[in-house]
Parts: C-alpha cells; sequence; structure tokens
C-alpha cells in the first residue's frame, strides 16, 4: 500500500469573513495525481495555498509528513512545492538563474529539458512568451524539491497559458514526479486533464461535492449538477 | 563582462574617486596645507563613502522587499521621517542631543522606522502609484513637520534647513561621525545576507514562503536594517533621494538581477556616486560647494521619470 503523502479532514479557510474552503477531506499516495476541478470560485486556489500552508486554515492537516502551518518554511520547502497560477517575477532574471535561486541548478536544468525550454537558459524572463516563463516558473518548482519520492507538488493550473505540446509535456512531467514516487495535487480547469489523473477531487462553493476515480466521479449528471452545462 | 570583473572594475574607479575627492579642497585641487587632506577631508570623504554604501544597499533593499524598482527610501519619506526624528529631538532637546553620540542616529533611526511601518500599512500590496503616493504624503508629512520645528527654532534653524537639502556632509568629522559612520556599515554588511531571501521575493509573498522563506520575518528585518541604513546616512548627508534609485538601477544594468551580486554592486555604486556628487559640487565651485543631494537630483529626477514610464507604458 503506498504512503499518504497528503491527507486533509475537514479543511476550512476563511479570507475577510467569508468562508472559501468549508470542511474539505481529501487524499493523495505516493504515485497519484489528484485533479481538483470546480467552477470558477470553487475554492480551488485557496484550497491548494491551504495545502501548503501558505495561509491559515482549520482542521487536520498533513502534508509529507507534517503539518505545513507549523512546520519550519525552510525545511518544508524541500518536500513540497507550490506553484501558482499566474506566477510573476520582480526581477528581469535569465532562465537558468532560477535554478540557482533555489539551490537546485542541475535538477532544474533537467526539468527544463522535460519542458522543451533546455535552449532558452541564457534568456531573460521577459524575452519569454507567457506560456514559456510558466514552464520556466514549473521548472523551477519542480527542482526545488529534494526528491520527487515522497515529496508533494501542488500546482495551480499548470497548464495555463502551455500551448498544446506545452500541455503534454507538463502532463509528462507531472506523470513522471508521480511515478518516481511523488504526489501531485493540481487544480484545473481542464476536464481533459483531469480525467487522466488518479483521483478527481470536485469543488463547487468552498464545499466537497464529488471525490473518486475520474470515470466514476465525472458522470454527465454531475458536470451538470456543478458547472450547470 | 563578468560579476567579478564588473565589481573589480567598480572598487578600482572607487578608488580613484576616494583619491580625488581627498585632493579637492576650497583652494581648488591640491593636497593643502598642513595635512589638510586627512584632517578636514578625509572624514568628509569616509562619511560619504559610508553614507553612500548605505543608501545603495538600503536602495536595493527597499525595491526587494516592495518588489519595486521605483521604491526608494529618499522617495518613499524614509530619509524625511529620519529627519523629522532628529527635528523632534533638536526641538525637544537640543542640548542633549549633542552629549550623547547615540541621540541623533536613535532619533533619526525611530523616524525611519515610524516612516518605513506607515509605508508597510498603507503603501504595499498594490500598485507602484499606490507605494510612491503613500511615499509623497508621508514625505510631505515628515517635510512639514521638520519645516515647522525648524522655523520654531532659532538655534536648529539652519542646521535643519541644510539637512533638508542634503548639505551635511561639510559638518563631517570624526568625532561627530564615527557612530552614523560605523551603523552605515553595520546596515550595509548585515542586509548582504539577505540575498536569497530578496530572490525569492521576487516571485511574490506566496512563492518565497512556498520556497522556504519566512516572509514575514524577512520582511520586518529588511525594513528594520534599511531604516537603520536610512537614519545613519541622513545623520551623516541628510536628506538625499535617488542615490537608493540610481545605484540598484546602475547594479541591476551592470551584474544582473541576482541580489548576491546586484546588493554589493548597490553598495559600491552608492558610495561612488554619493562621493563624486559630493566631490563634482565642491571641485566646481569650491567656494560655496553644491551639495550632494542637489547634484543627485539633477542625475536621478530623469532616471527616475524614465523608469516610471517604462512601467506605465
Amino acid at each position: 500500500m503506498s504512503e499518504t503523502l497528503v491527507e486533509a479532514v475537514g479543511l476550512a479557510v476563511e479570507l475577510g469573513g467569508r468562508r472559501i474552503v468549508d470542511g474539505v477531506s481529501l487524499r493523495a499516495d505516493a504515485g497519484q495525481v489528484v485533479a481538483v476541478v470546480g467552477p470558477n470560485g470553487a475554492g480551488k486556489t485557496t484550497l491548494l495555498r491551504a495545502l501548503a500552508g501558505l495561509i491559515a486554515s482549520t482542521g487536520e492537516l498533513r502534508v509529507a509528513g507534517e503539518d505545513p502551518r507549523r512546520a519550519a518554511a525552510q525545511a518544508s520547502a524541500r518536500r513540497r512545492a507550490y506553484c501558482a497560477q499566474k506566477p510573476a517575477c520582480a526581477w528581469d532574471f535569465r532562465v537558468r538563474d532560477l535554478g540557482e535561486i533555489v539551490g537546485a541548478p542541475g535538477a532544474f536544468t533537467e526539468w527544463l529539458a522535460r519542458l522543451g525550454l533546455d535552449e532558452l537558459g541564457e534568456r531573460r524572463l521577459s524575452e519569454l512568451s507567457g506560456g514559456e516563463q510558466k514552464a520556466a516558473h514549473l521548472a523551477m518548482t519542480f527542482a526545488s524539491l529534494a526528491e520527487p519520492f515522497g515529496a508533494v507538488l501542488l500546482l495551480d493550473e499548470p497548464a495555463d497559458s502551455l500551448d498544446v505540446a506545452r500541455q503534454v509535456l507538463a502532463a509528462g512531467a507531472i506523470r513522471r514526479f508521480a511515478q518516481a514516487g511523488g504526489a501531485t495535487i493540481v487544480a484545473t480547469h481542464d476536464l481533459s486533464f483531469a480525467r487522466t489523473c488518479d483521483t478527481v477531487v470536485i469543488l463547487a462553493e468552498g464545499r466537497l461535492v464529488g471525490v473518486g476515480a475520474p470515470s466514476s466521479a465525472l458522470t454527465p449528471a454531475v458536470i451538470a449538477a456543478t458547472w450547470g452545462v | 563582462m563578468t560579476p567579478t570583473r564588473a565589481t573589480l572594475a567598480g572598487l578600482a574607479g572607487l578608488v580613484a574617486l576616494v583619491a580625488l575627492a581627498l585632493s579637492v579642497g576650497a583652494q581648488g585641487f591640491g593636497w593643502g596645507d598642513g595635512g589638510a587632506w586627512a584632517l578636514l577631508r578625509a572624514p568628509r570623504v569616509i562619511a560619504a563613502l559610508a553614507a553612500g554604501l548605505a543608501l545603495g544597499v538600503g536602495g536595493a533593499a527597499q525595491q526587494a522587499v516592495f518588489r519595486n524598482p521605483l521604491a526608494d527610501p529618499g522617495l518613499t519619506g524614509v530619509f524625511g521621517g529620519a529627519l523629522f526624528g532628529i527635528a523632534i529631538l533638536l526641538g525637544i532637546a537640543p542640548e542633549a542631543a549633542w552629549q550623547r553620540a547615540w541621540l541623533l542616529p536613535a532619533a533619526a533611526f525611530i523616524g525611519a522606522l515610524g516612516t518605513s511601518g506607515l509605508l508597510v500599512l498603507w503603501g504595499s500590496g498594490g500598485s507602484t502609484a499606490r507605494l510612491l503616493l503613500t511615499g509623497l504624503g508621508l514625505n510631505a508629512f515628515t517635510a512639514a513637520g521638520t519645516l515647522v520645528i525648524a522655523s520654531r527654532s532659532g538655534e536648529s534653524r539652519e542646521l535643519l534647513t541644510n539637512g533638508a537639502y542634503g548639505d551635511w556632509l561639510g559638518m563631517a568629522t570624526f568625532e561627530l561621525a564615527w557612530l552614523p559612520i560605523l551603523l552605515c556599515l553595520a546596515a550595509t554588511l548585515v542586509l548582504l545576507p539577505l540575498a536569497r531571501a530578496f530572490d525569492l521575493l521576487a516571485f511574490g509573498e506566496d512563492a518565497a514562503q512556498g520556497f522556504g522563506v519566512d516572509v514575514g520575518g524577512a520582511r520586518r528585518y529588511a525594513i528594520l536594517l534599511t531604516a537603520l541604513a536610512a537614519a545613519a546616512a541622513t545623520c551623516l548627508v541628510g536628506q538625499v533621494a535617488f542615490i537608493g534609485l540610481l545605484a540598484p538601477h546602475l547594479a541591476r544594468a551592470v551584474v544582473g538581477p541576482r541580489h548576491a551580486w546586484a546588493l554589493p554592486c548597490s553598495a559600491l555604486l552608492g558610495a561612488s556616486l554619493l562621493l563624486g556628487a559630493d566631490t563634482l559640487g565642491r571641485g566646481l565651485w569650491p567656494q560655496a560647494p553644491l551639495s550632494a543631494a542637489a547634484v543627485t537630483a539633477v542625475l536621478g529626477a530623469p532616471l527616475f521619470i524614465w523608469i516610471a514610464r517604462g512601467r506605465h507604458e
């Protein structure tokens, strides 16, 4: 039986007096890719940020063997990584700087190659397209972990801005990470991608409305009830 | 040019500039009589170097914390706060201010920290406009406060007016300036190890925290040290804008944006710019030197407009 790397029980987040995530329970085992889907405003991003320990939450939470809300930031950064939907950078670094900044230039170069950016290492971020920038940030996120085994990736819309070819490469990198013993939780609007994941978690208005294998969770009835289409 | 070569070239240029600065006196160029260069000019040159280091690295640190290339402690009211702190002390207890060496730097530090705190509270987390408008307001408020105290205080009026024009370097003696000089050097050295945290802060608070930075702690520490750097530099020069803008901007252009190089390079460029401005002001008008702040404003204001226009577009 695979080790459970993410376990949340009754996780809740309040922002500005509003309950954005309301008692969500989920788990992800080593080797799994879990998709979090739901309509706009369902609380996917907030859930991911809470799982990463970036915002205050209530409920039980264990990520890569520790509660990220109480763990030392530097230590937990080697075991769990988070990439925002629209990562941005204040300064115009060279692409290869990103690997040095997270202290893993070798791993960064490898992930960069897997995402099809291996020839762009000397470019400045401002010289990349939006999709290339997103892929460079994804490579940085992958590389920041000490090793995939036992680690957790939390990715918010990783395919956002990527062209079809790079979406395939990103999906391959995510699967490769899982095969190496990590767990990935992906917030996504892409139901086609979600169907390729091991588990789908469906959120609506902050609440869990469905969870399970894609074939059983993403039925036409559930899609109609959740998205109204 | 590699960052190492650029830094070495900068250091060599700074050494040449120091020699030039020591050779400029009230009678024009020359070493002067009776060791004038050591007795009269060396304290001024060392004060300008120390203040410039602190201004350069302080500007780079503030830009890193606010993730904004237009953040400059001179423009965001932190120097104004430092001078206002000094003005309050001189208004309340003018005698005590000169009896204890630590009182003036302490008052400047409290003033700088106060405006830094208000800047974080009201100006951060939003647009460049919000940051700069908050800084503008804080600058106006602290300048008005300093002016009110100066106008009510016969003894300190000229001193405070000169401070507001960044014209205190001429008063530098080792007896007056040793503590602010040490504080400038200390703030500079303690800010340098924050380079990695500053690099990661560039990706936003969530990303930086995700990559292992104690974001709240790093920001508080950097703001505290930037206030210390600004306070100590203000005690030496008075209020001087644009060094904290110019130095990091030029440093990033030369060695790139990685803070491991950009911070020390900003410090070196800050020292070169301030000393260069002071030397130019003294060299061109030996009898009535132009203040370093006036010279840096002539260079810095167009750059500020250029960067602001670039960001706006």
